[in-house]
């Protein structure tokens, strides 16, 4: 009786210890090409969004590459600090199936379809609370984002 | 009552033994002492864990700092060398050494971005710094190519490259602000959040006063407007392509109906306004009935003008039964039927069962890049499934076609592998910098590369190169 307490004390412990530890998820190997960055992104940032809003976040990635006030690379934009939250909580390296829907999004995105005129932030706005990205001037909404520039 | 002493002290012995006795006895005594141990145990284990992640930690921090510490000192290092170059570049006389020091410029100028976009800063805090270094570089990169062909810079271009100077110097008086917060201790990467587990934090955490007044340099500055990529003028451009009234959402759903069928649409709804962009639309999401299973479908339909301005439906596709040239008849017919008259395919890549074919205008016997338009079908039965005419609407224009000042023969002459040439066309193609260029197109191959050359036709410059990839995804059509 005794000894079961202890064996519940102890899972609490243990359970504690695994919801206080930064996840990982799972690492692939080989070469990661333009594409699959952008999808590995796309996937990590809007995967349960209509096509549509997945292409507009691979569109906004491109944006910003050519953008001045960004990095001039897709890794540099997808890899600056704080940019992506799917980069801080390793979605970025899920590994993702090439004929999935994100890999077509990516695709798409890089051939130039771009639903969102250019805009160069994206947010959530159940979920956002900083100041500074509800300053951005609103272009279009998509699914769950807000798209702004 | 007498007491003894003796008896008192036996009694009570005796009561612990038989206490003691009665406590080793009763059930659970040792499983208790057991389980004390090992709750005993289990808490140092814990606690000599904690200790160990503690320590790691510490070191992956350290680690992590000493990156974005050099991130920040080459940074740096690479504003001072901008600054001394933009003062060099007031006081040569010579364009080539004018070229040269711009060439530095711009070089500097992209290892700054570089280690700018590296730093740990929140969204938006140092914006304008990263907008100043694109410009900067980019404004040198095309003063260099003017003084490679031996012009020297004139009033306008050294009276900016003497503004931007005063910037630089202004950029390094901040930065030097802040590297000495971060030696005396006073700033810390880890305070500038943009990283690490928020799990109480509910709002922007405060940009620090170094911070700000680093971006804060460059609040007054002037638009920069030249011929490069990051000019101020490539930001506000409008569409060149669209004309007519506005349309209601009414008509704009008939626009569809047009191009797809009116009896072909299911469920058809508006998702949203959009505005602020370069084009104001309407966003349509809607129901296709095919010869495929019914998939959501979203489409943009331009406030001016009506026109369809991308259309995308995914869905799955099954085996491949049409070949590329069937494919690009179908995209060409599609586009009849939507008013893009006088189209040419010239590119297509082919990926999961889908081609997109790029076709591009063409003007008497021109081929005008800028008005690209791009058509996706899919290769099992041929249903359009994607259309972007953003290009064309942003750029198609009747243009004023000048004759050519070279003949064809003497464009040949300035190309450099003549002998390897294949064929020649006219064409006008973009530039990056929002303009166009007449040109003669030669396309030529070389070993195995194919490749296009193209020389200007008003001045007999060659203009660009393209290598031709043939890759399993796609091909050049010409």
């Amino acid at each position: 009786m005794k000894f079961r307490k202890i064996i519940v004390i102890f899972a609490l412990f243990v359970g504690l210890f695994i919801v206080l530890y930064p996840g990982q998820a799972q690492n692939s190997s080989g070469r990661v090409s333009d594409v699959q960055l952008l999808a590995r992104a796309i996937n990590g940032e809007a995967r349960g969004e209509p096509y549509e809003g997945q292409v507009a976040v691979g569109a906004v990635i491109l944006n910003r590459v050519k953008d001045s006030r960004f990095p001039n690379s897709i890794a540099g934009v997808i890899y600056q600090p704080g940019a992506f939250t799917a980069v801080s909580d390793g979605q970025i390296n899920v590994p993702i199936d090439p004929n999935s829907t994100v890999v077509k999004a990516a695709q798409d995105a890089l051939n130039g379809w771009d639903p969102t005129y250019g805009c160069l932030y994206y947010w959530n706005p159940a979920t956002a609370t900083s100041k500074w990205i509800w300053s951005r001037q609103i272009v279009t909404k998509i699914g769950k984002h807000n798209f702004g520039k | 009552m007498d007491y003894d002493e003796k008896e008192y002290i036996l009694e009570n012995r005796r009561e612990r033994r038989v206490s003691e006795h009665e406590r080793d006895e009763s059930p659970g005594y040792h499983a208790r002492n057991k389980a004390k141990n090992v709750v005993i145990a289990i808490l140092a284990l814990t606690t000599l864990f904690g200790a160990y992640q503690y320590h790691r930690a510490v070191l992956l921090r350290r680690q992590l700092d000493a990156q974005y510490n050099r991130a920040f000192y080459e940074m740096t290092g690479y504003v001072q060398d901008m600054e001394v170059l933009l003062s060099k570049a007031m006081l040569t006389s010579s364009p080539q050494k004018a070229a040269d020091i711009l060439k530095d410029i711009w070089h500097r100028a992209e290892l700054v971005s570089t280690n700018l976009g590296q730093l740990p800063v929140q969204q938006g805090a140092l914006v304008n710094t990263q907008k100043f270094i694109s410009q900067v570089g980019d404004y040198a990169k095309t003063l260099n190519g003017q003084n490679v062909k031996g012009q020297v810079m004139n009033q306008d271009q050294m009276d900016t490259i003497k503004s931007l100077h005063q910037y630089a110097v202004s950029l390094n008086d901040n930065l030097d602000k802040f590297h000495g917060e971060l030696s005396a201790g006073t700033m810390k990467w880890e305070n500038l959040a943009g990283g690490g587990a928020k799990l109480f934090s509910k709002s922007d955490v405060e940009v620090p006063m170094s911070i700000s007044n680093i971006d804060g340099t460059f609040e007054e500055m002037p638009t920069l407007i030249y011929d490069g990529p990051f000019s101020e003028h490539m930001t506000n451009q409008k569409a060149l392509g669209l004309s007519g009234e506005n349309v209601s959402e009414d008509q704009a759903i008939e626009n569809l109906g047009k191009l797809f069928g009116k009896e072909n649409i299911r469920n058809i709804q508006k998702v949203s306004d959009n505005k602020n962009g370069v084009i104001d639309t309407y966003n349509f999401s809607f129901e296709l009935e095919g010869k495929k299973e019914k998939s959501v479908a979203e489409a943009d339909v331009s406030v001016v003008g009506g026109r369809v301005v991308w259309f995308l439906y995914n869905r799955d596709v099954g085996d491949v039964e049409l070949d590329i040239d069937k494919a690009k008849e179908i995209g060409k017919q599609f586009l009849e039927k939507s008013g893009f008259k006088n189209m040419r395919d010239t590119y297509y890549t082919e990926q999961q069962g889908v081609a997109t074919i790029n076709y591009a205008y063409e003007q008497d016997g021109v081929t005008v890049y800028a008005d690209l338009v791009k058509v996706k079908v899919a290769l099992d039965n041929g249903e359009i499934v994607g259309f972007e005419s953003k290009g064309y609407l942003m750029s198609h224009r009747e243009r004023d076609i000048p004759t050519p000042v070279l003949s064809e023969a003497e464009a040949l002459r300035k190309v450099a592998r003549k002998e390897n040439i294949v064929s020649t066309g006219l064409a006008i193609i973009p530039t990056d910098y929002g303009s166009e260029l007449f040109c003669y197109e030669f396309k030529g191959k070389l070993d195995d590369q194919d490749f296009l050359v193209y020389i200007n036709a008003i001045t007999g410059e060659e203009e660009d190169i393209l290598l031709i990839i043939n890759s399993e995804e796609g091909i050049l059509t010409m």
